[in-house]
């Protein structure tokens, strides 16, 4: 069986809301039923054939081409099942997945892994703001999974996350880790201003010298059984973060946010 | 145009009819009497069978003011599961807890209410209130002024101004603040959470003024009554939620002397400290205390289980129970010199053993005192659980197997604290009738409402019999307001605009010297704006203002 494929016939003017076309709510339906779903776009509502182009049947490995920017929900709540996005992604990719596996080869848009609480997500290009937050006025964001980012991501990353590991191959914006009440953020690049601002717990990793907020102290210099292990987990991905000679086991704390519980630690790479 | 209803069950507390068969007839909004046989009549509903009821009336529903938009902001999760679509003739919004005005108005309407009043009007914010009641469609609304808390008041009290004095004050800001009723918020107390108090007894002083809460009542509820305000002080009392307050509210009853005064919400008032957990029912106690005392009404303030929020001026009392905040966010506030606000999300569980016990008290007051004309049918919206659940509650009074089987689903030990188990009251639909109806709006002060009686504006719901009085209650099959078809089979067919309730009670001009030095002084507002003109709330062409009549001037 082949991969069900949606190829973007063009781009619309209006955004468009994907969550229909998610594995679990595909599984038992024909492609002439899968053709007739309607997506809400705008204000008005399409045909899923109208928009794209569908083939193949397997509804448990969904690719779609020619995407845009504004394909919002995509894969929404997956539960069982791959999704591979070749192009752009709108905002709230992945929002609540539960497991499968859902790959973009290009940029994604706002709130990214929002609320996700299983499975993996990797994104080739960059991400937008509030990468695995909570949706406005939610206590809790990302809860488990991993998120693999090989581009950069905006700020807010990790915003009320709760549990789960992000690893940013690039750099993060400001406030990345702001509010985390638990979980792992890794990044490899540079990190913006406000670095764990508000953060309860949970470990910020960090292979650069980030500016740290005067709430944030430093705890001295330490070498840490742990991190190999956390480094030997990380084997499994396609990304820098398997390079063995990435790893390391020494590193710089500091632990805060004073202003918080102040539990939370930012380990930096000596 | 000419309508009639021909031949519906009618029940109608106000004029004593009580399930007659009877044809009722509206012309121009109004009822009126039998026209003449040659008169030509323009439209017909045929009621056989069906049961017709004034539209209800919501005495106390906080449905406007800052605290509600402060309440939305606090719970998108609780909007996001409830998305209302706009329709041809419906505007869109979000509903549960605390829905946006428009579907608040529309649900209502959809139960059967066509009128709601807000019982917690700051001065200050008063303007916003009215703003807001008017994206309010369908209801008709209006307001209790809050005062109590108010530096203005606290000052009077501690120079020793005379009642006359206080008359003049309440009266104002009632005309200031287009208002039909003055409600009192723990009494003193928010103001005495300024100072740094975390609990204030009906005894105890603020610590800058030296008042007591005693003292506010007595003083307020004689204001009210001598200005010929025909809804008595509205009083929210002293240690709201604490275990063992059951003597604070005797006591206030006790205390006023045979002063017209409503209790409100009187269920977070009615717990003793008795029993392994130190908190037990006072329902009986507080039943039988308003069985004696003529001079109390009371709404209950019923909870029931589920997701709301609680949103009140009381943040002395809403700061101290912050943890309990479900989810846990929560938000409190002074605002100005009249009073402050509190906000936390709660989510009441029937495994839980207060929250059962909560629910068990509430029930045992409507059940145990014997005067429908004095007990009234509230959820205090949303504070004990959204407007949207009150039939449910209705069967709970109404059922009395229903409601021994929910009793029998709720925490153990609770089940043991309450005698509801014992009391085989089956509310009447008369007796419905008089708390939502006939009762509420005498209690509210409404000349003209509440009533199927010739002259009385025409708000009527039509319901179809059911054994299952949760159903009959959540889908009417009409609903009139002011004679106009607003709802068919529980949906919104027609919308309108309801007018504002208020009363003008007279005062001596001299009051606005002080006030002027006053509000130049600590205010945000110049006296001049604080006032509110009719034609804020009529210039748009859909608000208006209807005045009632004052008892007797003293």
């Amino acid at each position: 069986m082949s991969a069900l494929t949606f190829t973007a016939r063009q781009e619309t003017a209006q955004r468009v809301d994907m969550s229909p076309l998610v594995c679990q709510l595909l599984k038992d339906l024909t492609v002439t039923e899968i053709a007739a779903i309607e997506l809400q776009n705008g204000k008005r509502k399409m045909r899923a054939d109208e928009l794209f182009e569908i083939k193949g049947s397997d509804t448990q490995n969904i690719v779609i081409k020619n995407s845009f920017a504004k394909l919002d929900f995509i894969a929404k709540e997956l539960q069982e099942g791959s999704v591979t996005v070749e192009g752009e992604a709108g905002a709230y990719l992945g929002m609540g997945m539960k497991s499968g596996a859902i790959t973009v080869h290009g940029n994604v848009g706002l709130y990214a892994a929002c609320e996700m609480k299983n499975g993996l997500l990797t994104i080739n290009g960059n991400a937008g703001d509030f990468l695995g937050a909570a949706l406005p006025g939610n206590k809790q964001g990302m809860k488990g999974g991993t998120v693999l980012v090989k581009g950069n991501v905006g700020q807010r990353a990790g915003d009320h996350m709760r549990r789960g590991i992000m690893l940013i191959e690039g750099n993060a914006g400001d406030y990345c880790g702001s509010r985390m009440i638990a979980g792992t953020i890794a990044v490899m690049g540079q990190t913006g201003r406000f670095l764990g601002y508000a953060m309860q717990r949970g470990n910020l990793l960090l292979w650069q010298q980030p500016i740290l907020s005067a709430t944030f102290n430093d705890c001295g210099s330490h070498t840490l059984a742990f991190l190999p292990i956390l480094f030997k987990s990380f084997a499994k991905f396609d990304s820098r973060f398997a390079d063995a000679t990435q790893a390391f086991n020494r590193v710089q704390r500091y632990g805060g946010d004073m202003a918080e519980k102040g539990r939370a630690e930012i380990l930096v790479k000596l | 145009m000419l309508m009639k209803l021909t031949a519906g069950t009618v029940y109608d507390p106000a004029s004593g009819i009580d399930g007659q068969v009877k044809t009722l007839y509206v012309q121009d909004g109004k009822f009126v009497k039998q026209p003449a046989s040659d008169v030509k009549i323009d439209k017909e509903y045929d009621l056989k069978g069906k049961v017709v009821m004034a539209g209800a009336i919501d005495m106390h529903t906080h449905i406007g003011g800052g605290k509600g938009n402060i309440a939305r902001m606090l719970i998108p999760e609780d909007h996001r599961k409830d998305p209302v679509h706009r329709s041809d003739i419906t505007r869109s919004g979000c509903g549960h807890a605390m829905p946006s005005t428009f579907t608040t108005g529309y649900r209502y309407a959809e139960m059967g209410y066509t009128a709601g009043f807000e019982p917690a009007i700051l001065p200050v914010n008063a303007r916003q209130a009215h703003m807001e009641m008017a994206d309010i469609p369908i209801l008709d609304k209006g307001g209790y002024v809050m005062l109590g808390s108010d530096d203005y008041l606290l000052r009077m009290l501690t120079a020793k101004k005379d009642q006359k004095a206080i008359n003049d004050y309440v009266a104002w800001t009632m005309n200031a603040a287009k208002a039909i009723g003055v409600k009192v918020v723990n009494p003193g107390g928010i103001n005495a959470f300024k100072f740094n108090q975390r609990k204030l007894d009906l005894d105890e002083q603020n610590s800058h003024y030296q008042v007591t809460p005693r003292e506010i009542l007595q003083v307020l509820a004689t204001a009210v009554k001598e200005i010929g305000v025909k809804h008595p002080l509205h009083v929210h009392g002293c240690n709201l939620g604490v275990p063992g307050n059951v003597e604070t509210t005797l006591d206030t009853m006790q205390g006023i002397g045979g002063l017209p005064m409503h209790l409100t919400h009187i269920q977070f008032h009615s717990y003793g400290s008795e029993g392994d957990f130190k908190f037990s029912s006072g329902g009986a106690a507080i039943a039988e205390a308003i069985n004696k005392h003529k001079n109390i009404t009371a709404d209950v303030g019923q909870i029931l289980f589920g997701q709301t929020i609680t949103a009140s001026g009381d943040n002395m009392r809403q700061h101290a129970n912050h943890g309990f905040a479900s989810p846990n966010k929560w938000v409190c506030m002074d605002i100005e010199c009249d009073a402050g606000c509190g906000v936390v999300p709660f989510k009441y569980r029937d495994q839980n053993f207060v929250n059962a016990l909560q629910w068990a008290i509430g029930l045992e007051i409507f059940l145990l005192v014997d005067d429908p004309w004095r007990i009234f049918l509230t959820t205090d919206h949303p504070n004990g659980a959204p407007f949207t659940t009150y039939p449910h509650l209705i069967r709970l009074l109404m059922d009395k197997s229903f409601r021994n089987d929910m009793l029998a689903t709720i925490h153990p030990e609770a089940q043991k604290m309450t005698t509801l188990a014992s009391i085989d009251r089956e509310y009447s639909l008369q007796e419905i009738a008089i708390l939502t109806r006939a009762g509420a709006a005498r209690l509210v002060g409404l000349d003209d409402r509440g009533s199927l009686t010739e002259g009385a504006w025409a708000d009527i719901t039509v319901y179809t019999e059911n054994a299952d009085r949760e159903k009959m209650f959540e889908k009417p099959d009409y609903v009139f307001k002011d004679g106009e078809l607003v709802v068919v089979d529980g949906k919104v067919v027609h919308t309108k605009w309801g007018t504002t309730h208020i009363v003008r009670p007279d005062w001596d001009n001299s009051v606005e010297k002080d006030l002027q030095k006053y509000f130049d002084r600590f205010m945000t507002m110049k006296v001049g704006n604080f006032k509110i003109s009719d034609d804020e709330i009529t210039e748009d062409g859909r608000g208006s203002l209807t005045t009632h009549s004052l008892n007797g001037v003293t």
